[in-house]
């Protein structure tokens, strides 16, 4: 399963890679800008909002999954508390809705903090524990605590659009509002990835304890991405109340929510900056097909566990990487900008390396005339490391 | 005070259920490192499945035991062998999870396909039945249930301690290098470890079936105690699990006389976050858990 | 130039030295009290037979485990059970037993991982700084591998790995390296380039302790052999010393 690599060969040639990158960048972006004016009614429109809020969820979750590689099955705890404390700030204190939303992003980031400590001490499993243990406490709370959450009756959020903004106007709102967050994610994303602290958790992510041996304070690593992941995971649980306008814990705090981000995340490409974007398109459009198709069955359950578990068997790095590993390799020298997907382009543009003129990815090695060059059995066990020993 | 001892004694035949329970999702940890998520679905998949045997042939659901049993550990085997040890090493603890939480999707979509999403109730002759014991008023099948998860887990703990198996099996989890070592073939003692650890959910699955209703997505509701268990146990300790599941349990039943069911639940997340706060390895044993 | 230093007999200055420290694994002591001291701007070598607690030793003294008792210091400074960045910021730096590079990062970003300032300022600069690159691609070129800069690590062959892995512990600048089994596993010709490698960089004022079962080597290399048996220090001195010492041939032999 290594095929699918995120090599930083030295495929982006210079300006010409760059060029086409922003090229790449401007057509997904016109596309974005375009789609409530292409869509043919307000209903294919809605479903636009959901596939941006789900780009936005996936996406935040990306800044934990993606750069430390703990899977979070408990987002959804962070998007239904940002979605609760905004509605409750704009219902109960009047303010602003749009600083209510970020206050809420701020009040859930704070108490990441304390959640990401128990849950981040010691590896792993126990993280993954937290997270789904979260969820399932504030479905609980949420439902119990009837008088300040409305409780299984649900929660109306107050529009912050008047009365005289039609439907289909609201849609197209909040669809630009979700696409400006969801830029926003993606650029705060996009800034880790190229900054040393990108660079520790990334290693983090390949092997812990020898990143810090390194001198990677990795704890703190990991918490600081875990907090900005709650963050921008609250902002979209926030921007979404405003636009659906009513709350259910049991829709909230679901681990369905939770699991459709990795699911989206995982499928694109959890080492891309436009891989859950991607998922997010195409998950959030097969959600949304399967409840339209199939309505009450528990049938759209089996395939989304279906597709997860593909996912994870046979394809674990994503649709990006696969993708523009396959490009790499049949393509011949000069591509033709039709010829590059946006998803590749997407891939090019995260993996910018310097215009290095050494093009050579895997050459036989001369350095130490050693022939191991083969490199499937180059990485040796590491769970055999001993450190027990 | 009866209401006390009541829940006394409804706690410790709880707590039996969720020591049986959690000993299963140790063994699977202990052998792979791998969270199973799908444990609570196939339990309720066992519940399903005594429910149906129940209600098509009129006979005692305990008798679908035959069936789930020797069912459920091949099954565990095969997933073992065919799934799980297909993940790279390295990331194994992460996408085991997701893989397991996969199929007790499949699971909880297939319940719901077949059996529709109906909330389901096995009705037995002596399902209303009760007796008393000091002034407490017990169901029969709560005895019942209590006493299949007893003989299991004591059954559990005799092949784990008495038998050659269970001895590789220790000596897989405790060190899973050495005991390859010595000529032990983890490989396929993790599949059987597996098969063990789902046949203790097709047994809480039935005893569950007894007394309780069930729906397709009951299972979350058990994976999260199930889980808070085996952390305040510490990882891998099946001592360590049933001590936690033993005394989580007395605590849930008897918070729910001042708190509530609803509330009552949250000892076992209270519980789950006092441990990573103070003690992250649990409370008993689990060195394991310091390296995952 | 290593001879001339085991020659003179100017004060040997300790750099690491443990009291006591002691760590078990269930039953078994991995490291029994063992009292250590390396002497610090020299080659050490620290041997001993198979299972006799070496990287055990290593992981106690470099944060990877918590050892159970005992004490660490390093250049008079308490490191006892410390996080292992906080060692590596202390100025020490390790490589493991079967050399752990990122797999999935290229080559340059490899190297760029290592920390050396704590300051926020640091955290959110570019990984690509063109002063760390420039450092990074003078070290590749230093070890040989800097045609492969852009390449995955995992892509590379595992002897370049375990060039890539001393690049990367020395991007971090520490005094003290710590290599364990550097010649474990690689064919002769790049054994007498770490070799080299070594005594370069111990030259330049490094201080290095190398855990090796490749006897020639160590006793070409080292000034200073601490001998390891059943998790403690049973033997030390310069390696013409130490070679034919009674207790080393038992410890090897089993007599």
């Amino acid at each position: 399963m290594r095929s699918a690599s995120d090599t930083t060969t030295a495929t982006s040639t210079g300006r010409g890679g760059m060029l086409l990158k922003g090229a790449g960048l401007l057509v997904l972006a016109a596309l974005v800008l375009a789609f409530p004016a292409m869509a043919p009614d307000p209903f294919i429109l809605s479903v636009g909002v959901v596939i941006m809020s789900y780009a936005v969820l996936a996406t935040s979750w990306n800044f934990v999954g993606g750069f430390t590689g703990y899977i979070s099955l408990g987002h959804a705890s962070y998007s239904g508390l940002g979605a609760y404390a905004t509605a409750l700030l704009v219902i109960h204190t009047g303010i602003n809705p749009w600083v209510a939303m970020l206050l809420g992003g701020l009040v859930v980031a704070a108490l990441a903090v304390p959640i990401g400590i128990a849950s981040l001490r010691v590896r792993g499993a126990s993280f993954v524990i937290v997270s789904i243990a979260m969820v399932l406490i504030l479905l609980l709370v949420f439902q119990s605590w009837g008088e300040v959450t409305g409780g299984s009756n649900g929660l109306r959020v107050p529009r912050p659009f008047g009365p005289d903004v039609l439907r289909p106007e609201q849609h197209e709102r909040f669809f630009y509002l979700h696409a400006a967050l969801l830029a926003v994610a993606l650029l705060a994303w996009w800034a880790i990835d190229r900054s040393r602290f990108g660079t520790g958790l990334k290693a983090i992510r390949e092997d812990e304890d020898k990143a810090q041996s390194l001198g990677v304070p990795t704890f703190s690593y990991k918490l600081t991405a875990f907090v900005v992941s709650a963050f921008f995971t609250a902002l979209g649980g926030g921007l979404y109340a405003l636009w659906f306008g009513f709350l259910d814990p049991i829709f909230q705090f679901s681990i369905l929510v939770g699991s459709y981000m990795v699911l989206m995340s995982l499928l694109g490409g959890i080492r891309s900056l436009f891989g859950p974007f991607l998922g997010a398109v195409i998950v959030g459009y097969a959600v949304e097909f399967f409840k339209n198709q199939y309505g009450d069955t528990q049938f759209h359950l089996v395939a989304m566990g279906l597709l997860l578990g593909i996912v994870v068997l046979f394809m674990p790095d994503g649709i990006i990487p696969a993708v523009s590993s396959l490009l790499r390799r049949f393509r011949p020298e000069a591509a033709s900008i039709r010829e590059v997907s946006q998803a590749d382009l997407a891939e090019q543009r995260r993996r910018t390396s310097s215009p290095s003129t050494s093009g050579t990815a895997r050459v036989a090695s001369p350095a130490d005339g050693e022939s191991t060059g083969d490199a499937d059995d180059g990485s040796p066990d590491r769970l055999s490391e001993g450190v027990q020993r | 005070m009866s209401l006390f001892f009541q829940s006394l004694v409804l706690g410790v035949l709880l707590g039996g259920l969720y020591a049986l329970l959690a000993a299963g999702l140790t063994l699977y940890f202990g052998v792979m490192r791998v969270v199973m998520i799908a444990h609570s679905a196939f339990l309720i998949l066992a519940a399903y499945l005594a429910w149906f045997f129940t209600s098509e042939t009129g006979l005692d659901p305990l008798l679908s035991l035959v069936v789930t049993v020797p069912l459920f550990f091949v099954t565990g085997v095969a997933m073992q062998r065919l799934l799980i040890s297909r993940l790279r090493p390295a990331t194994l603890t992460m996408m085991s999870v997701l893989l397991t939480f996969s199929v007790a999707l499949v699971i909880e979509g297939m319940l719901g396909f077949v059996f529709s999403g109906t909330q389901r109730r096995i009705r037995l002759p002596y399902s209303g039945d009760s007796i008393e014991l000091f002034g407490a008023n017990i169901a029969v099948v709560k005895l019942i249930a209590f006493g299949l998860a007893a003989v299991s887990l004591g059954a559990l703990f005799l092949i784990l301690k008495k038998t050659q198996f269970g001895q590789a099996l220790r000596a897989t989890i405790q060190h899973p290098d050495a005991a390859r070592l010595v000529g032990i073939n983890t490989d396929r003692i993790a599949g059987y470890g597996f098969g063990l650890g789902l046949a203790t959910a097709a047994i809480g699955g039935t005893a569950l079936a007894l007394d309780s209703t069930i729906y397709p997505s009951l299972h979350w509701h058990w994976i999260g105690p199930l889980m808070a268990i085996i952390v305040v146990g510490g990882l891998g300790s099946i001592p360590g699990a049933a001590i936690a599941a033993m005394l989580l349990g007395l605590g849930q039943s008897l918070l729910q006389i001042p708190l509530g069911t609803t509330w009552a639940q949250t000892i076992f997340y209270v519980a789950l976050f006092a441990t990573l706060m103070v003690r992250p390895q649990g409370f008993f044993g689990g060195r394991l858990a310091q390296r995952f | 130039m290593t001879e001339t230093a085991t020659g003179t007999t100017t004060a040997t200055r300790i750099g690491l030295a443990t009291e006591g420290l002691t760590k078990s694994f269930g039953g078994v002591r991995a490291v029994d009290g063992a009292s250590v001291q390396f002497h610090h701007g020299k080659v050490n070598a620290l041997i001993g037979p198979n299972g006799s607690g070496k990287t055990t030793f290593f992981n106690c003294v470099t944060g990877m485990i918590k050892p159970d008792s005992g004490t660490a210091t390093y250049l008079g400074q308490d490191i006892t059970g410390k996080a292992s960045h906080r060692i590596a910021r202390a100025g020490i730096g390790r490589s493991f037993q079967l050399c752990r590079v990122f797999p999935r990062m290229t080559v340059m970003e490899n190297m760029l991982v290592a920390v050396r300032s704590a300051s926020l300022r640091h955290l959110v600069a570019p990984a690509r700084s063109s002063a760390e690159v420039e450092r990074a691609r003078e070290l590749l070129t230093r070890v040989g591998i800097d045609h492969l800069e852009n390449s995955e690590a995992r892509d590379i062959s595992y002897g370049q790995q375990k060039l890539l892995e001393l690049a990367g512990v020395l991007m971090a600048d520490p005094e003290t390296i710590m290599l364990d089994e550097p010649a474990g596993g690689v064919n002769p010709a790049l054994i007498d380039r770490i070799a080299s490698l070594v005594r370069d960089l111990n030259a330049e004022g490094k201080t290095f302790i190398v855990v090796e079962h490749n006897m020639d080597l160590v006793m070409s290399l080292s000034d200073h052999v601490v001998v390891f048996d059943r998790g403690r220090q049973i033997c030390e001195g310069p390696p013409s010393v130490v070679q034919n010492d009674p207790r080393v041939l038992e410890a090897y032999l089993g007599i």
